[in-house]
C-alpha cells in the first residue's frame, strides 16, 4: 500500500527570478507533484507604458541585475527593429561582447556561489568525494569557492570598459553603442580575458588548455578526456562530473523533454539592417525548438509565443501573444494551487506547448542540423543527452558550464574584429512601429516586444527565461517545465529534501532555499532547514 | 563577530551582483578578515545550517543580536498597503522589515530601490514601493521620519543603481571595526565620505566641459556629454570618477551620460517622452544647471569658454 502524501512548502527557493516558492508532494520517497510560484510583482511593463521609447534601455536592465546586459541587448534590438535603424558592425560586436562577458561572469559565480555548495550537504557524506568537496566548495572558506567567487568579477571589467560599469549600464542604444573603445581599451580587455582563462578556466576548471577541451565532440570523447590525466579528473569539471554520478545527479530532473532557444549573437555583417523576420538567419548561435521525444528540430519564431494566465495572478484572457497583452495584475493574490498561484505566466509555443529554456536547450539546439550552414554547430551535449537517457540535474548544469569555452572564443572574436576607426553609432530617425528584440541570457531565452505609438511606448512586454521555466500550470493542466522536472526526484530524507534544491538550481534558480516540511495529514511541521 | 543579515524586497539583485564584484575587501574577505558573520544573504548566506524563519524569529525576538541589517530593493506595499505582492518566507516582506529594523544595530539601505524607491517607484508605481526612509526626495519612507536604529542613526542610505561595491564594503568594514560613530551623513542620509563630490569630479571629459565642447552624438571620442546628451555629472553627488567601476572606468569615461542615479529623482523626469539621454533646454540653456551655478553665470561662462576654446578640443582626444 502506498504511503501517505507529504506536502512540502518551500519558501523561498530563490528570488532572482522574482521570489520563487515551490510546493512538492512526496510519496514513498519520490516527488509526485509540484507547483512553482513567483512571489514578487514590480510591474515593469506597467511602468514603461506611455514613457519615452528609449525608457526600456534604462528600466529593463533593472528587471534582473544578473542578466542586465541581456535585457539591454533585447531593448536595443527591439527599438532597432521598430525604428528601422542601421547598426554598424563595430556596435554589433560591442553589444555581443558586453553580453558575452556578463555570461562569463555568471559561470564561476553560479558554479561556486550557488551550485556546488549543495555537494557539501551531509546527504553526500558517504561519497568518496565528500571530503574533497568540502575542502573546495564550502561557502566563503572553500579553496575554490573563494577563487571562483572573486574571479567572477573579472570578465565584467571588460563590460566597464565598454559601458562604464557592470551591472546596469545602458550603453547599447538604437543605432549602435555609446562607446568608442580605444586601442588601450582593447588591449586591456585582452589581458583581462587571458587572466580569466589562465587563472580559472584552464588551471582550475578544465585542468587542460582550451584547445584540448575543444577537441571533445562526443560523450565517448568526454569520457576519454576525463580519464586521460589526473589533471582532467581532478579539475573542478572532472570533480563535478564524477561526484554528480556518484551522488545520482544524473538520475532525475528530467522535465518535458522539449526545449527552446531564440539563438543569439547577431553576426556583425549580417544584421546591420535589423528586422524581426531577418533575425533567425543572422545569428551566430542558431535559434530552435528541439523535441527530444521525436528528436526533431525547427527554427523558433516569435509569432508562436503565447502567454497562458489561467493559473497566473493576472485578470486577462489567456493564450494571448505578448503584443496583445495588457498586464493587469490580480488585486488579491491569494495562493490557490487549484486556481491562481504565481506572478509568472505559463508561456507556451502555439504548436509545441511548454518548452524549457536555458543553456541545456541552447546546447541541444546547437547539435541540430537546421539553420544556416555557417551557423554554429556543436554535437556534444546532444550526444550526451541521447546516451545518458535525457535531461538531468547533472546534464543541465554541465551544459551551462560547457558554454564557457565557446563564449570565450566569441569574446576573442569581437576584440579581434573591432575596427577602431569605423563608426560605432549611426543616428536613427525616431518613428512609430512595432519591434522585437531577443537573445539568450545565460539562463535562457529572453525577449522584449515594444509597440511605439505617437512617440511613446504603447505596450512593452518581456518574457524572461524564468517565465518559460517556472511558469505555473497552463489552462489544460500541463505543468511548467520546472514543475515537471521536479517529478520523480528521490527525496532521501523528507525532513531535508535537498534534492528539490538541486533541480531548481540546475535551472539556475539562483538562490538559497529554505524549506519547511509539513505533514499533509496532520499539518504538523516536520522540520525546518535550508537546502543549500 | 558582527552579525549581518541581508534581505531583498522589490529588487533585481543588481546590488548583490555589484557587491560580489568587490575586492579589497572581497565578499569572502569580509567574513574571513573582518569577522562579518553573514547570517543569511539571498545568494551567499549558507553556513548556519539553521532554517531562515527560525533565524529571523531569533533576531526579531532579540534572542540573537542583529548588528547590521542590510536591505536591497524596495519595500513593496501593494496591493493597498498589505504588501502581499512581495511575500517572503510566508509573510509580506514589509512585515519582516518592520520587525528587523526595530532590533538592528545599524540599518543600511543599499541601492536606489531601498533608499528612494528607484525604478519600481517610478510613476505609476504599480507595486506601491517605498524606500526604507525616503520616497524619492520626501523623507519618511516606509520606516518613518523618526526611525533610528539601536546605534542611534537613521537608515544609512547607500544609493546608486546599483551601489558601487566599495561604497557597500567600506561602510560595513567601518561598522565592523568600531568606526560606526564616525559615519557622517548628508541630508539624504548618504555617507558624506562618498557623496559630497560630484560625478564630474575626475571625469576625463572635464576639459571639454570647461571649453563647452560637446559630444553631439554617441560613439565620439571627444566632447562633454552635458550639452546634448543629458549627462547629469555636474549635478550628481557620486564618486564614480574617483572610485572607478569594476576597477576600470565610469559611465562618463566610457561615453555614457551620467543618469544621476545617486540622487532621489532617478530616473529623472520619470522617463517622460523626449527626456531619455537628451539634455532638456529652455531657450538654448539647459534646464538643470551645474550645482550652484545660476543662469546668468552659466551664460557668461559659456561665452568666455567658447571664445577661449583651443583647437585640440575639437580633435579626437581619447585617441584610437
Ligand atoms: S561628461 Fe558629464 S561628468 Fe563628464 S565633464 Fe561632461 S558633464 Fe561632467
Ligand atoms: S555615473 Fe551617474 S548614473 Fe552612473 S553610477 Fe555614477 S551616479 Fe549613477
Amino acid at each position: 500500500m502506498p504511503s501517505a502524501v507529504q506536502t512540502l512548502d518551500i519558501s523561498p527557493v530563490g528570488r532572482v527570478e522574482g521570489d520563487l516558492d515551490v510546493r512538492v508532494n512526496i510519496q514513498d520517497g519520490v516527488v509526485v507533484d509540484a507547483w512553482t510560484q513567483a512571489e514578487l510583482f514590480r510591474g515593469f511593463e506597467i511602468i514603461l507604458r506611455d514613457k519615452d521609447p528609449q525608457a526600456g534601455l534604462v528600466v529593463t536592465p533593472r528587471a534582473c541585475g544578473i542578466c542586465g546586459a541581456s535585457h539591454l541587448t533585447c531593448a536595443a534590438w527591439a527599438l532597432d527593429t521598430a525604428w528601422q535603424t542601421e547598426v554598424p558592425r563595430n556596435a554589433i560586436l560591442a553589444r555581443n561582447l558586453g553580453q558575452l562577458v556578463e555570461s562569463l561572469q555568471s559561470l564561476p559565480r553560479h558554479h561556486y556561489g550557488l551550485f556546488m555548495i549543495d555537494y557539501t550537504h551531509k546527504n553526500y557524506s558517504s561519497s568518496k568525494y565528500y571530503k574533497e568537496a568540502v575542502r573546495r566548495y564550502a561557502p566563503f572558506t572553500g579553496a575554490n569557492y573563494e577563487i571562483g567567487v572573486t574571479i567572477s568579477g573579472k570578465p565584467v571589467e571588460i563590460y566597464a570598459l565598454l559601458g562604464g560599469q557592470w551591472p546596469h549600464s545602458s550603453y547599447m542604444v538604437p543605432g549602435g553603442v555609446m562607446c568608442a573603445p580605444t586601442l588601450t581599451d582593447v588591449t586591456r580587455a585582452w589581458s583581462i580575458l587571458e587572466y580569466f582563462r589562465r587563472e580559472w578556466m584552464e588551471k582550475i576548471w578544465l585542468g587542460c588548455s582550451l584547445e584540448r577541451y575543444e577537441q571533445i565532440k562526443s560523450y565517448d570523447d568526454f569520457m576519454a578526456w576525463l580519464d586521460e590525466t589526473p589533471h582532467h579528473a581532478n579539475s573542478d569539471l572532472g570533480m563535478f562530473w564524477r561526484m554528480s554520478i556518484d551522488c545520482g545527479m544524473d538520475k532525475y530532473g528530467q522535465g518535458h523533454g522539449r526545449f527552446v532557444s531564440w539563438g543569439y549573437l547577431p553576426h556583425e555583417d549580417k544584421y546591420q539592417k535589423p528586422t524581426i523576420e531577418g533575425r533567425n538567419a543572422a545569428v551566430i548561435m542558431k535559434s530552435g525548438v528541439y523535441d527530444g521525444r521525436s528528436d526533431t528540430f525547427k527554427l523558433m519564431d516569435q509569432n508562436f509565443t503565447r502567454e497562458d494566465t489561467a493559473h497566473a495572478w493576472y485578470d486577462e484572457p489567456g493564450g494571448l501573444h505578448p503584443f496583445d497583452r495588457k498586464t493587469v495584475p490580480t488585486q488579491k493574490n491569494a495562493v490557490d494551487m487549484g486556481g491562481k498561484y504565481s506572478w509568472a505566466t505559463a508561456v507556451c509555443h502555439d504548436e509545441s506547448g511548454r518548452l524549457e529554456a536555458g543553456p541545456l536547450s541552447r546546447q541541444l539546439i546547437a547539435g541540430g542540423k537546421h539553420g544556416e550552414s555557417w551557423q554554429h554547430y556543436d554535437p556534444l551535449v546532444l550526444d550526451m543527452y541521447k546516451k545518458l537517457g535525457g535531461a538531468s540535474v547533472m546534464l543541465r548544469h554541465f551544459a551551462r558550464m560547457h558554454e564557457g569555452v565557446k563564449l570565450y572564443r566569441q569574446a576573442e572574436h569581437a576584440l579581434r574584429e573591432f575596427r577602431l576607426n569605423d563608426p560605432w553609432y549611426i543616428k536613427p530617425n525616431e518613428r512609430d512601429g512595432r519591434g522585437w528584440g531577443a537573445t539568450e541570457a545565460i539562463r535562457g531565452a529572453l525577449c522584449h516586444w515594444i509597440d511605439v505609438k505617437d512617440g511613446k511606448i504603447k505596450n512593452y512586454q518581456i518574457i524572461a527565461p524564468t517565465t518559460w521555466n517556472v511558469g505555473p500550470r497552463a489552462a489544460d493542466g500541463t505543468r511548467g517545465p520546472m514543475e515537471q522536472a521536479l517529478i520523480g526526484s528521490p527525496i532521501k530524507d523528507p525532513s531535508d529534501p535537498v534534492e528539490v534544491g538541486h533541480v531548481c538550481r540546475s535551472y539556475d534558480s539562483c538562490l538559497v532555499c529554505t524549506v519547511h516540511a509539513h505533514d499533509a495529514k496532520t499539518g504538523e511541521e516536520l522540520a525546518r532547514f535550508r537546502t543549500a | 563577530m558582527t552579525n549581518l543579515l541581508w534581505l531583498q524586497g522589490g529588487a533585481c539583485s543588481g546590488n548583490t551582483m555589484s557587491f560580489l564584484n568587490a575586492e579589497e575587501p572581497s565578499a569572502c574577505d569580509l567574513v574571513t578578515d573582518f569577522g562579518i558573520n553573514v547570517l543569511w544573504h539571498p545568494s551567499l548566506g549558507l553556513e548556519l545550517g539553521e532554517n531562515l524563519k527560525k533565524l529571523l524569529n531569533a533576531l526579531t525576538s532579540g534572542q540573537m543580536p542583529l548588528d547590521i541589517f542590510v536591505f536591497e530593493g524596495t519595500v513593496v506595499n501593494a496591493p493597498n498597503g498589505t504588501g502581499e505582492w512581495n511575500r517572503f518566507a510566508g509573510r509580506p516582506m514589509k512585515d519582516w522589515v518592520t520587525d528587523l529594523a526595530k532590533v538592528a544595530g545599524y540599518t543600511v539601505a543599499i541601492g536606489d530601490c531601498a533608499t528612494y524607491g528607484g525604478i519600481p517607484a517610478t510613476a505609476p508605481n504599480p507595486s506601491e514601493s517605498q524606500g526604507l526612509q525616503f520616497l524619492k526626495r520626501q523623507q519618511g519612507g516606509y520606516l518613518g521620519t523618526s526611525y533610528r536604529s539601536k546605534a542611534g542613526l537613521p537608515v544609512i542610505n547607500i544609493p546608486g543603481c546599483p551601489a558601487h561595491p566599495d561604497w557597500i564594503t567600506q561602510i560595513v568594514v567601518a561598522v565592523a571595526t568600531g568606526r560606526g560613530a564616525e559615519l557622517s551623513l548628508d541630508e539624504f542620509q548618504r555617507p558624506k565620505t562618498f557623496f559630497t563630490s560630484f560625478t564630474q569630479t575626475g571625469c576625463t571629459r572635464n576639459m571639454h566641459f570647461a571649453y563647452k565642447v560637446s559630444a553631439t552624438e554617441y560613439g565620439q571620442r571627444k566632447g562633454c556629454l552635458f550639452y546634448d546628451l543629458g549627462c547629469r555629472g555636474p549635478m550628481t553627488h557620486s564618486p564614480c570618477n574617483r572610485i572607478l567601476w569594476n576597477r576600470q572606468s565610469s559611465k562618463t569615461r566610457a561615453g555614457m551620460p551620467c543618469m544621476g542615479c545617486t540622487e532621489p529623482e532617478f530616473p529623472f523626469f520619470e522617463l517622460a517622452p523626449g527626456t531619455v539621454f537628451k539634455t532638456q533646454t529652455l531657450m538654448g540653456v539647459p534646464k538643470d544647471l551645474p550645482s550652484g551655478v545660476d543662469k546668468a553665470g552659466y551664460v557668461k561662462l559659456t561665452a568666455a569658454a567658447k571664445a577661449a576654446s583651443p583647437a585640440w578640443a575639437e580633435e579626437d582626444i581619447f585617441v584610437v
